[in-house]
C-alpha cells in the first residue's frame, strides 16, 4: 500500500510579514497545506513546536516550511518553486 | 560641571533615561532620542518621565519608527506596511507593539528593539524584521514620512 503524502507544513507568527507572504503565495498557487500559528498556541504546545522547528531548521526562525524532506526556513520563493515543483 | 546633578528623562518605552534638556517644561512633547517615542513631560516626585502620547494607537508606531529612523539615518523599504501591520496585529494581541517577527513580547522586543537601539542596523545592515535599513543596503529605501505637526 502507498504511503499517505503528508500535507506540507507552514509553521508561522501570525502577526509576521514573511509569513503572510509565504501563505499568499502558497494560496496563489492553489497549494493544499496546513499553517501552525505558533504565537496562537498554548504554553505547552507552543514549547513542543519551537522544540520541533529548532530540530528541522536549527534556528528558531518564521516561517519555516515543511515539504516531504525538504525544510525552508524563511520567505523564498525560489525554494518554494523547487519544492512544489512550479 | 563635576558635581552637579545632570536631570533625566524616563522612557517607558525603550527604559532608558536621557538627558533633560532646561527648556523644556511640564507638558512638552519630546521625542526620546533612544527609540524615538513621542513624549509629553511629566515632572513626578522622582523625577521626570514622558506620557506615551496616542497610546496603543496605529500613529503611534507608526511616528516612533518615522522618529527612529530619522534620529540614526535609517530608512525602510517596501515591506514598511507590512511590518507595521504586523506591529498593529502585536498591539492587538499581546497589548504593546513587540516585534512582529519573534515569538517573544517582552520589552526589550518593544520596537526598535534592543538589538536595534543598539545598533545592529549599523553592523548588519538591517534589523532583525528588515524593517529598519541602512542607506546603502536597502534596495528602493523609501525615507520617513514626514513630521504631521501633531
Amino acid at each position: 500500500m502507498a504511503a499517505t503524502k503528508e500535507k506540507p507544513t507552514v509553521y508561522a507568527l501570525s502577526t509576521c510579514p514573511y509569513c503572510k507572504r509565504t501563505r499568499r503565495f502558497l494560496d496563489d498557487h492553489k497549494i493544499d497545506y496546513e499553517c501552525v500559528e505558533v504565537d496562537l498556541l498554548d504554553d505547552k504546545a507552543q514549547d513542543e513546536v519551537m522544540d520541533k522547528i529548532e530540530k528541522l531548521s536549527g534556528k528558531r526562525v518564521f516561517p519555516v516550511v515543511v515539504v516531504g524532506k525538504d525544510i525552508i526556513v524563511g520567505h523564498d520563493e525560489a525554494k518554494l518553486k523547487k519544492a512544489f515543483h512550479l | 560641571m563635576i558635581g552637579q546633578k545632570v536631570e533625566r528623562v524616563h522612557c517607558p518605552v525603550c527604559l532608558a533615561r536621557f538627558k533633560y534638556d532646561p527648556k523644556w517644561k511640564e507638558g512638552d512633547v519630546v521625542i526620546c532620542p533612544i527609540c524615538g517615542q513621542k513624549l509629553k513631560l511629566e515632572h513626578k516626585p522622582d523625577g521626570w518621565t514622558g506620557a506615551r502620547v496616542d497610546r496603543g494607537s496605529d500613529r503611534e508606531i507608526r511616528d516612533r519608527a518615522d522618529e527612529f529612523a530619522r534620529i540614526r539615518g535609517y530608512v525602510f523599504n517596501d515591506m514598511k506596511e507590512e511590518i507595521l501591520e504586523g506591529l498593529i496585529g502585536k498591539n492587538k494581541r499581546f497589548k504593546d507593539f513587540y516585534c512582529p517577527c519573534r515569538m517573544m513580547h517582552v520589552p526589550e522586543y518593544q520596537c526598535p528593539c534592543k538589538p536595534t537601539r543598539a545598533g545592529d542596523v549599523d553592523v548588519n545592515g538591517k534589523c532583525y524584521c528588515g524593517f529598519f535599513w541602512r542607506m546603502d543596503t536597502a534596495s528602493n529605501p523609501v525615507p520617513p514620512s514626514p513630521r504631521t505637526g501633531r
